[in-house]
């Protein structure tokens, strides 16, 4: 069952928070360290708050879907392979 | 070929398909061009056993999912576009919806014909249409079948499913089974080793379930029927291989059981590690409530472990019931459990069956027998 992450209306089982963010990532294209985001970034692009975001952030680390880097001092995010792999069966 | 997975790319059954059937046509000497997403590691180009791949990054992105798979849909254009300047096509080959978009840009481009390949149906996927984007897919899923010359399925359950649902004429619609690579499936595994690697100790029974952590693999009623599988076997061990997004579900569902230190989830794992597994577990369950084909059941027959499924979809086609598998009711542990205890209560009905099994694989479901009709479709659809 296909679950659109931003989706305005729909039913059935539902994403969590989490993964509905991951998704995002993907769609936005942040599938590697030269196309990692920052907090603000991912912010603009999601209309996500930013305490809600680093939470869910940290949740995504933890679980090994997302790679927090730093690139000349600015903390970015991007998905790892996991997370990648994770949001095609998401998709499938 | 147009597909969006392609290996390393591997999410479902579309990649595998895409991957054995471009070989296999490359094999019968035919020029076989594969047109594809990005992955991280994988080259942008290169030739993979004779069949050329090329792999497209999509350089704009947005939220939305279906937004998302029309901007790659624009960069896969473009990437073709290029190749058609050195390249002269016959056939645009479209796997699944996904990738609809570029085919029928080009098909009208270039004046080619399209052939899709349906591997399954939102409707069948969701179990319904539920929001606006599954209403949509169902319309782009509509739209690239009206546009195709010839469509083809893997299965009499989805010719009938979308003949029904999308009003085909049913001379438009051609079935061919999917296949695998049986050597691969064949290799020599030290099951001991394998057992032990993921905590099945010596004497303990392996159950193994297979499939995407979603709901239509049916995932949830096999962890249903691990306690009534667990009383009977206490020594039993349960390994679910498989990623998803109701991962988190089924974990819960499986702390619920009382048994949860006997489950192991995998997640997804590497196609080595997925064959020995097959190969060293005393009984594969599939227990899908929608399966288009169920490629996961082909792989079990072919590495030799007695396969227990439900009967639906294409899984029905492709299992004899006590013959060369067996049949259990769909969304229903009782029944799963009652499957699982015939194949362990009976280690010699076990070994016939996979014999069976074996040789139903080899006559049946090469990617060589694949190729071949579908490059038959190919040529109808050029004449």
């Amino acid at each position: 069952m296909r679950r659109d992450p931003s989706s305005d209306f729909s039913s059935g089982p539902e994403l969590s928070d989490e993964l509905r963010l991951l998704c995002m990532l993907h769609n936005i294209g942040a599938t590697a360290s030269e196309r990692s985001l920052t907090l603000q970034q991912i912010s603009e692009w999601t209309r996500m708050e930013t305490p809600a975001l680093r939470s869910y952030l940290q949740k995504l680390i933890e679980l090994g879907y997302v790679q927090f880097i730093q690139i000349e001092g600015m903390d970015k995010y991007h998905l790892t392979l996991d997370g990648i792999r994770k949001v095609l069966s998401i998709y499938s | 070929m147009l597909t969006w997975e392609f290996p390393p790319r591997v999410v479902g059954g579309i990649a595998r398909h895409c991957s054995g059937l471009a070989r296999a046509l490359a094999q019968d000497g035919h020029e076989v061009h594969v047109v594809t997403l990005d992955f991280p590691g994988a080259p942008a180009y290169e030739e993979m056993e004779e069949v050329k791949v090329y792999r497209t990054v999509t350089e704009l992105g947005h939220p939305n999912f279906l937004t998302w798979v029309l901007l790659f849909n624009h960069f896969l254009e473009k990437r073709m576009a290029d190749i058609s300047r050195q390249v002269e096509f016959d056939v645009l080959h479209v796997h699944d919806w996904l990738t609809a978009f570029a085919g029928i840009s080009f098909k009208h481009y270039l004046k080619k014909p399209v052939v899709l390949t349906v591997h399954s149906t939102e409707i069948g996927r969701a179990q319904g249409l539920h929001n606006a984007d599954s209403f949509s897919i169902d319309g782009i899923e509509w739209w690239s079948a009206y546009e195709a010359k010839k469509v083809i399925v893997t299965s009499h359950s989805m010719k009938r499913e979308i003949c029904d649902h999308f009003h085909l004429p049913w001379d438009k619609v051609e079935i061919i089974p999917n296949a695998i690579d049986v050597t691969k499936f064949n290799a020599s595994v030290d099951s001991g080793a394998v057992r032990a690697r993921f905590g099945v100790g010596w004497g303990e029974k392996l159950v193994l379930c297979v499939g995407r952590l979603v709901p239509q693999k049916g995932v949830e009623y096999f962890i249903r029927a691990i306690p009534m599988i667990a009383q009977r076997y206490p020594e039993a061990k349960f390994i679910i291989v498989g990623e998803g997004w109701w991962r988190d579900y089924l974990e819960g569902v499986a702390q619920s059981t009382g048994h949860r230190w006997k489950i192991l989830f995998t997640g997804f794992v590497s196609d080595a590690d997925l064959v020995a597994l097959m190969s060293s577990a005393d009984v594969l369950v599939v227990p899908s409530i929608y399966e288009p084909f169920g490629i996961v059941a082909l792989e079990g027959m072919a590495t030799g472990v007695p396969v227990v499924s439900s009967q639906v979809g294409g899984l029905a086609e492709v299992i004899e019931h006590d013959r060369t598998g067996i049949f259990v009711y769909p969304k229903n542990p009782e029944s799963i459990a009652w499957g699982v205890d015939r194949v362990l209560s009976n280690p010699e009905h076990a070994r016939w069956l996979t014999q069976n099994a074996r040789e139903i694989i080899h006559k049946t479901y090469s990617w060589e027998a694949v190729a071949m009709r579908t490059a038959e479709v190919y040529k109808e659809v050029v004449e």
